[in-house]
C-alpha cells in the first residue's frame, strides 16, 4: 500500500464506450482467434422508460468497440467456453437468455438449447383441457380450482391467465389453448465446468441453475443434460449464484447461494445439495476458492465470511460498506489467489485470506468486475462503474502480496488466547462406529480375547528371548569382531582342583593406537552347579599392548550330604559363559565359553 | 600524439563487438526487426515467440559487427532482463504503437529498466521503435514520446522513430543513430577512465 500501486491504470479517452451489465455478463474470449483476448459484455439497457428493456453483446478490443448484436431477451448469464478439442479451438459463446441457452460461433447464432419443462400437475392439465371447450360462464370456477394449486408451481400462462381481467381471458384461452401446458424453470446462474484438467482451454461443460432450485449440467456439443442435481429437497429455496470447482471427469463440487441466503453443496456423487450455512442477509456473492477449498461469500450485513466444506465459519472480516460483488483473482506467477471485494461507494480492496493486502478506490460504486488475460496481457482487472465506465487496470509485473506485518501481530494475540481456550477443552475423539463395535466384541468374547492377548504376549517374549541368543552366539570368539571399537582378545584360564576354582581372565588390546574403554565383563553360569560371588566387573580402560588381569571366585556346588557334584552337572554342561560388553550397548562384544574342570570333593 | 591515440581508438572499436539490448513487450515485434537485420538468406518467414531469450550476429552497412540479444517479452520472462544490462552498449525499446491498452504497462517496464543500478549510472543510448506504424489505429511517434513522457530522460540519449518490421521502413534509420551514439558512449567512457587513471597516477 506504500510505495508504486500495484495496479497500474490504463488511460481511456473521452468518447470511450458506457456500458450497464453485471459481473454475470461479462467475460473474455479470443472470439477472432487471432490471439488477441476481447472483452464481451451484454449491455443492458434499463434506463429509458419509455422502451422495453433491451440488451445488446458487444465486443471490445482493448477498449474499442468492434462489434455488437441485439440479443431476444435480457441475460442471466454468458459464458466462453470451448466445445471440442478440434484445431483451430474456436470459442463458443453461450448466453442464458430465460429457459434457454443461445450457442454464438464466430458471433453468429449456432444454437438454441431450451431446458426440459418440468411435469405440471394433473389438475391444471385437466383445467387446460376443460377451458377451451366450457362455457365463459364456468371460467371462475375453473380458474378457483387453479389456485388451490401453489402458484409457484402453475405454468406460466396459468400464472398469466390468472392475472388477466374477465374479458381477455377468452382470447388469451384461444390462442394459447394448443400449446403444451409445462412448468419451465429460468436460468438464473451460469458458469462454465471443464471437462478435464488440461491448461490450455479445455473443453467445457456448463453448468446451469434454474429458479425452481434444479442445477443441471450440459454437455455443448450433442446438447445433453449430464447431471442432473437439486439445490435441497424443498421447493422455496431458488439459486442466485453459483461457483464450481473441479474438472467433469474427475470430480467436483457446486456451490449454490439460494435468495434466502442458504448457500448449498453439491458434489458429483451427491446429487442433492446438502447445506453447509445458512446466513441471516442475502448473499451478494459466492465463490469456491480452488485451492483451500473454502467457500467464501459476501453479505449486505458488511460481512465476508469464509467457511470450509462442512460448514465451519474460518473466519470473516468486518467491511466498511456493503459488498456489492466479488471476484477471484488467481495469481498463478505467485501461487496465489487474492479475492477482490468491491464495496458501496467506490472502493475495492483486495484480500488474501483474511488479510487485506491492496486497496484502491474509484468515484463511484462498481457493478461488475473482471479478470483474466485481455489483449496481450495476462493480468487485467476490468472494472465496469453504475454509472457505465469501463476501468481498466493491470497488475505490475514486479507487484507482491503479503500481509501486513501489523495485521498478523494484531492478529496473533487473539489466537493466543483462542488456542488457550482449545487447550483447556480436551479434544476427545468421536465414538466412531468402529469403537461402538469393538467395545460391544470385547464384552462378548472376554475370555477368547484374553487368550489370544496371552498367546501373543508370550509370543513376544520368546521373540525376544530368541534374539538374545542370537546375539550372545553370533559374537562367540575370543576376538572382538566389532571394527567400530578397538580390537580386543580375551583369553581364560581356570586354577585349582575344586570345589573353590579361581578363574583368570586375560583382556589384551590388540589395536595400536585405539585405547578399549567402558568394558565389562560379566560371568553367566547355571546357578545350581556354580556359584559366583562377583559376576560383573566393570574394568578400567585398556591401553593398547598393555594386558589385563582380572579374576574371580568360582565354588562348584556341592551337595552337602554325600560331597558329591548334583546330578545334572556333566561334562557337556560344566561351563561359564564370559561375556565382554561395552557399556551402553546391546550386543557383546566377545562371549565365550570357559570349560570348568571336575571338581574334587571338599574335606 | 593525441589525435593517433584517438584514431587507433576508433579501429579498436571497430574491431569490438557491439552489444545490444533488445527489449519491449511480448507481440511488440522484436524478433521481427531482429529477422530483417538478418542477412536473406538466414531470414525466417514465420517468427514464432521468443522464449527465454536468443542472440543473433549481424553486420551493420558500416560493417560494425553486432551481437543482439533478443529477450522475451513475456511477463514471467521479464525479468530475465536485468541480466542482461551490465554488458550491452545500447539498448532497443520496441513499443507495438497500436496497442494504446498496455502503453501504461510499457511505460512501468521502461522505468524499471531506466531506474536498474547496472543502467542508471551508465550512459546507454536507447532506440526507440513504435513499430507496427502499418496497423490502422496505431499512434504517431510523437504521440508514444508523449504518452510515456519520454522527455524526462535526461541522462541518457534517446531517440524514436516509427517502424514497420514487415516491410522495414524506418528499421535503418534508427540503427544508424544507436551505432553512432554507441561509438560515441564508448569513447567518452574510455576518456573517463583514462582521466581517472591519470588521476590516480
Amino acid at each position: 500500500m506504500v510505495g508504486a500501486p500495484n495496479w497500474l491504470h490504463v488511460e481511456t479517452e473521452d468518447d470511450s464506450p458506457q456500458i450497464t451489465t453485471l459481473s454475470s455478463c461479462i467475460t473474455l474470449s479470443d472470439v477472432q482467434r487471432d490471439g488477441y483476448v476481447r472483452l464481451l459484455a451484454a449491455d443492458i439497457s434499463l434506463d429509458e422508460t419509455s422502451q422495453e428493456p433491451s440488451a445488446t453483446l458487444k465486443v471490445f478490443r482493448g477498449l474499442k468497440l468492434k462489434q455488437e448484436q441485439t440479443l431476444p431477451g435480457i441475460p442471466a448469464a454468458i459464458a466462453s467456453l470451448y466445445i471440442d478439442e478440434s484445431e483451430p479451438k474456436t470459442p463458443v459463446i453461450a448466453v442464458a437468455i430465460a429457459e434457454s441457452v443461445l450457442f454464438y460461433r464466430n458471433l453468429k447464432p449456432y444454437f438454441k438449447y431450451t431446458i426440459p419443462a418440468l411435469d405440471s400437475e394433473e389438475l391444471e392439465q385437466e383445467v387446460w383441457r376443460k377451458l377451451p371447450v366450457v362455457k365463459t360462464e364456468s371460467y371462475p370456477a375453473l380458474l378457483d380450482s387453479l389456485k388451490d394449486i401453489e402458484h409457484a408451481k402453475l405454468s406460466r400462462k396459468s400464472q398469466r391467465l390468472l392475472q388477466l381481467s374477465e374479458e381477455e381471458r377468452e382470447g388469451f384461452i384461444a390462442t394459447h389453448k394448443d400449446s403444451p401446458v409445462g412448468r419451465v424453470g429460468n436460468i438464473v446462474a451460469m458458469c462454465c465446468l471443464k471437462r478435464i484438467s488440461s491448461d490450455s482451454n479445455p473443453p467445457s461443460h456448463l453448468v446451469l441453475a434454474t429458479d425452481t432450485g434444479l442445477v443441471l449440467i450440459l454437455e455443448p456439443q450433442g446438447f445433453n443434460l449430464v447431471y442432473e442435481g437439486r439445490t435441497c429437497s424443498h421447493e422455496t429455496a431458488v439459486p442466485s449464484m453459483i461457483s464450481v470447482q473441479g474438472t467433469f471427469e474427475a470430480d467436483f463440487c457446486i456451490v449454490v447461494a439460494t435468495r434466502n441466503g442458504g448457500v448449498y453443496l453439491l458434489r458429483k456423487s451427491h446429487s442433492e445439495g446438502q447445506e453447509v450455512f445458512k446466513l441471516g442477509s442475502p448473499l451478494t456473492g459466492l465463490l469456491l476458492l480452488p485451492i483451500d477449498q473454502t467457500i467464501i461469500a459476501s453479505s449486505m450485513d458488511n460481512r465476508y465470511v469464509c467457511y470450509s466444506k462442512r460448514g465451519k465459519l474460518l473466519y470473516q472480516v468486518a467491511l466498511p460498506a456493503p459488498p456489492v460483488c466479488i471476484l477471484p483473482l488467481p495469481l498463478t506467477h505467485l501461487g496465489l489467489t487474492l479475492v477482490a471485494i468491491a464495496l458501496k461507494g467506490g472502493m475495492v480492496k483486495f484480500y488474501l485470506q483474511r488479510y487485506q493486502v491492496d486497496e484502491f478506490a474509484l468515484e463511484e460504486t462498481v457493478d461488475a468486475m473482471l479478470y483474466g488475460r485481455m489483449g496481450m496481457e495476462d493480468h487485467v482487472l476490468t472494472l465496469v462503474t453504475q454509472s457505465g465506465q469501463i476501468v481498466v487496470k493491470i497488475l505490475r509485473r514486479v507487484s507482491r502480496f503479503e500481509p501486513r506485518p501489523e495485521d498478523l501481530g494484531n492478529r496473533r494475540p487473539g489466537g493466543d488466547q483462542n488456542a488457550i481456550a482449545d487447550a483447556s477443552i480436551l479434544d476427545k475423539p468421536k465414538k466412531s462406529s468402529i469403537f461402538v463395535e469393538q467395545a460391544a466384541r470385547e464384552k462378548k468374547q472376554a475370555k477368547a480375547t484374553y487368550g489370544s492377548f496371552q498367546v501373543e504376549l508370550w509370543r513376544v517374549r520368546h521373540t525376544a528371548a530368541r534374539a538374545t541368543i542370537d546375539a550372545i552366539n553370533s559374537s562367540e570368539s575370543t576376538i572382538s569382531g566389532d571394527l567400530t571399537h578397538a580390537p580386543v582378545k580375551l583369553s581364560a584360564e581356570v586354577c585349582g582342583s575344586g570345589p573353590a576354582f579361581r578363574l583368570y581372565l586375560t583382556v589384551q588390546n590388540l589395536s595400536t593406537f585405539k585405547m578399549a574403554s567402558n568394558l565389562v565383563v560379566l560371568l553367566h553360569a547355571d546357578r545350581r552347579h556354580y556359584a559366583i560371588q562377583q559376576t560383573l566387573a566393570r574394568l578400567p580402560s585398556v591401553l593398547p599392548g598393555v594386558p589385563l588381569r582380572v579374576d574371580f571366585e568360582v565354588v562348584a556346588v556341592l551337595d552337602s550330604m554325600d560331597k558329591l557334584p548334583p546330578a545334572t552337572l556333566n561334562p557337556d554342561n560344566s561351563q561359564i559363559r564370559v561375556m565382554l560388553m561395552k557399556a551402553g550397548q546391546a550386543k557383546p562384544l566377545i562371549a565365550a565359553v570357559v570349560a570348568m574342570p571336575q571338581s574334587e570333593a571338599a574335606y | 600524439m593525441g589525435m593517433l591515440h584517438n584514431l587507433a581508438d576508433l579501429i579498436k572499436i571497430k574491431k569490438d563487438k557491439m552489444t545490444i539490448l533488445v527489449l519491449g513487450l511480448n507481440n511488440s515485434g522484436k524478433s521481427s526487426i531482429i529477422n530483417h537485420f538478418k542477412k536473406s538468406s538466414e531470414q525466417t518467414s514465420i517468427v514464432v515467440p521468443t522464449v527465454g531469450f536468443m542472440v543473433e550476429q549481424f553486420y551493420s552497412m558500416s560493417g560494425v559487427s553486432i551481437k543482439a540479444i533478443d529477450m522475451s517479452g513475456a511477463t514471467r520472462y521479464r525479468n530475465l532482463w536485468e541480466h542482461q544490462f551490465k554488458n550491452c552498449h545500447g539498448i532497443i525499446y520496441v513499443i507495438d504503437s497500436s496497442d494504446r491498452m498496455r502503453f501504461v504497462v510499457v511505460k512501468d517496464e521502461l522505468d524499471l529498466v531506466l531506474k536498474h543500478p547496472d543502467l542508471s549510472n551508465r550512459i546507454v543510448p536507447i532506440l526507440f521503435y513504435g513499430n507496427k506504424s502499418d496497423v490502422e489505429d496505431s499512434l504517431s511517434c510523437v504521440k508514444i514520446a508523449a504518452a510515456l513522457r519520454l522527455e524526462n530522460i535526461k541522462e541518457k540519449p534517446w531517440h524514436i522513430c516509427s517502424s514497420n518490421a514487415i516491410s522495414g521502413e524506418g528499421l535503418g534509420e534508427g540503427v544508424q543513430w544507436l551505432i553512432q551514439q554507441m561509438r560515441f558512449a564508448m569513447l567518452s567512457n574510455k576518456d573517463a577512465s583514462k582521466a581517472k587513471a591519470k588521476i590516480s597516477k
